[in-house]
């Protein structure tokens, strides 16, 4: 008797496990059906943000989604997605935006130089870098920071990047950090995707239609040079700069990386970066390191310069210099 | 014959330790960095291309008698951003009814310029007699465009890093003919230091 039950158990039991496991399959294969259909929605509407756009938007945004990497693409292949981007930003935001994918200079290799003993710390610099480069007013994300730091503190990592008083402050200094652009960059070597690289004019620039978010970059930056985009951008309209580059201060998306491009939409047009021309004491130095007749050339050979973390071998190509 | 059982493992090691010390040096041994690069760049750089997109700000310059390592450069103009010039309209032999000269006059100017001991008067600057005009320690007769000269008879130091590039600013473009600010375009003569004032901004954490 108790053999038969056993088996009778046995079979019951085997029967419901066939069951449960032609279930599964059918219950998984259905689930797939539904992910993969609301998948491929999702990527048509650029990640379900806008599930009620026109057929227009609908197209265009579909066809950015299947875009390849910046850096791949021919001229005209560039052409049609800033073409793309433009008609998108009329159509979501009716903003008249003007998009470039002008190419690096010829004989051009960018470098900066920061005046330490001129710096009084009136932050011009800061605000002019969030109106230029449309950055997210929510987060109050910012490229550059100045540090007040006491006379005589040479430590680069102290200093105070929070401060809200009168400047200059007596017995103090100001430094501005921001994005070094480095020769040998341990950020564009830490993305495993090879979304930022730099630029043959010395650009450390990033494409943020192929970053993936992950922050390796973030990490692997010595200087604090990254932000990532924790939420969407938000930028009022009437303070958007409608002059862009791909590579430069259009508008980003959340959960991607960006930073300082030396205003790659200015200095590609012989312009200087926002920065620079908002500095009010002449303590921001940019110019072509590769033309010997050039400011940051001379300053480079007539002042007592240093480079910050000099001794990680990142050969930024920031210095700092001193009266 | 007795072969070292250590010998294959050693020489595994050698070849990759050779490999690691060689991938380690390559950026260094490669390019040795932006100061070579930038030293070996010689050649005068060819602006052409992007000169014919800048247009020339200001519209009049005024150049600057002294050469830069590059040549002739421009400053902006001075004449046009003082107020009530030219100063002869005022500041000649006809008399001028008491009411209308008080309206117009210029007593408000504090001069906060020179050491405490020592500081300056109208007259170290200003011709006395040719009001239109800047006088140097010399004598001679300058032109309010060309007040650089003036700033230099004792900022030696600052005029010299100003025409290299060193102190003052370009005007816009970092390309094309090389325009710089005038002295006075940031400082106020008559008291040019810098004054305390709030930041335009503020900075949060980055982290926290």
């Amino acid at each position: 008797m108790d053999s038969r039950e056993n088996k009778k158990d046995l079979i019951q039991k085997r029967n419901t496990h066939q069951d449960e496991k032609l279930c599964g399959r059918r219950e998984f294969l259905k689930g797939a059906v539904k992910a993969a259909a609301l998948g491929g929605s999702m990527m048509m509407t650029g990640c379900g943000t806008s599930l009620t756009g026109s057929k227009e938007e609908f197209v265009l945004e579909w066809k950015e989604y299947f875009k390849g990497n910046y850096r791949l693409m021919t001229q005209e292949e560039r052409d049609e997605t800033v073409r793309r981007m433009e008609r998108l930003a009329k159509l979501k935001m009716g903003a008249d935006v003007k998009i470039s994918s002008r190419g690096p200079r010829k004989q051009v290799l960018y470098g900066y130089a920061f005046n330490i003993s001129r710096c009084k710390g009136y932050m011009d610099c800061v605000a002019a870098c969030v109106k230029e480069n449309n950055l997210d007013r929510k987060s109050k994300t910012q490229y550059i920071r100045i540090f007040e730091k006491e006379h005589g503190n040479m430590n680069v990592t102290s200093g105070n990047g929070k401060y809200f008083h009168e400047v200059p402050a007596e017995n103090h200094f100001y430094m501005g950090v921001q994005c070094f652009h480095c020769e040998n960059a341990p950020c564009i070597k830490a993305c495993p995707i090879k979304a930022t690289w730099r630029e043959p004019d010395g650009i450390v620039v990033v494409d943020y239609n192929w970053c993936i978010g992950c922050r390796y970059c973030m990490a692997a930056c010595p200087y604090w040079g990254r932000r990532f985009n924790w939420n969407k951008p938000e930028v009022p309209l009437k303070d958007l700069t409608r002059k862009q580059h791909y590579l430069g201060n259009r508008m980003r998306t959340k959960g991607v990386m960006e930073k300082c491009t030396f205003c790659v939409q200015r200095t590609r047009e012989g312009k200087m970066p926002a920065c620079a021309e908002a500095c009010p004491t002449g303590s921001r130095v940019f110019g072509n390191l590769l033309d010997p007749k050039s400011e940051i050339r001379y300053v480079l050979k007539n002042k007592k310069v240093f480079r910050m973390k000099e001794d990680l071998g990142t050969d930024p190509k920031y210095w700092y210099f001193m009266d | 014959m007795k072969r070292c059982p250590f010998q294959r493992k050693l020489s595994l090691i050698l070849i990759l330790s050779f490999l690691i010390f060689f991938g380690c040096k390559e950026y260094s041994e490669h390019t040795g960095g932006v100061t070579v690069t930038m030293k070996e760049a010689t050649a005068p750089f060819d602006d052409k291309e992007i000169v014919e997109s800048i247009p020339r700000i200001p519209k009049n310059p005024v150049l600057v008698n002294t050469r830069y390592q590059g040549g002739f450069f421009w400053t902006e103009t001075r004449h046009d951003k003082i107020e009530r010039f030219r100063c002869s309209n005022c500041h000649n032999n006809n008399e001028a009814p008491i009411d209308k000269a008080a309206k117009v006059a210029h007593g408000n100017i504090v001069l906060v310029h020179g050491p405490e001991n020592k500081p300056l008067k109208c007259f170290t600057c200003h011709n006395q007699d040719e009001r239109d005009f800047l006088n140097t320690e010399r004598g001679t007769k300058i032109e309010m465009d060309h007040s650089y000269q003036m700033c230099g008879q004792c900022h030696f130091r600052q005029k010299r890093d100003w025409v290299g590039g060193a102190h003052g600013k370009r005007i816009s473009y970092w390309a094309g003919k090389r325009t710089v600010m005038n002295c006075a375009s940031c400082h106020d003569p008559h008291s040019p230091k810098f004054a305390k004032k709030w930041p335009k901004t503020y900075s949060l954490a980055l982290s926290d």
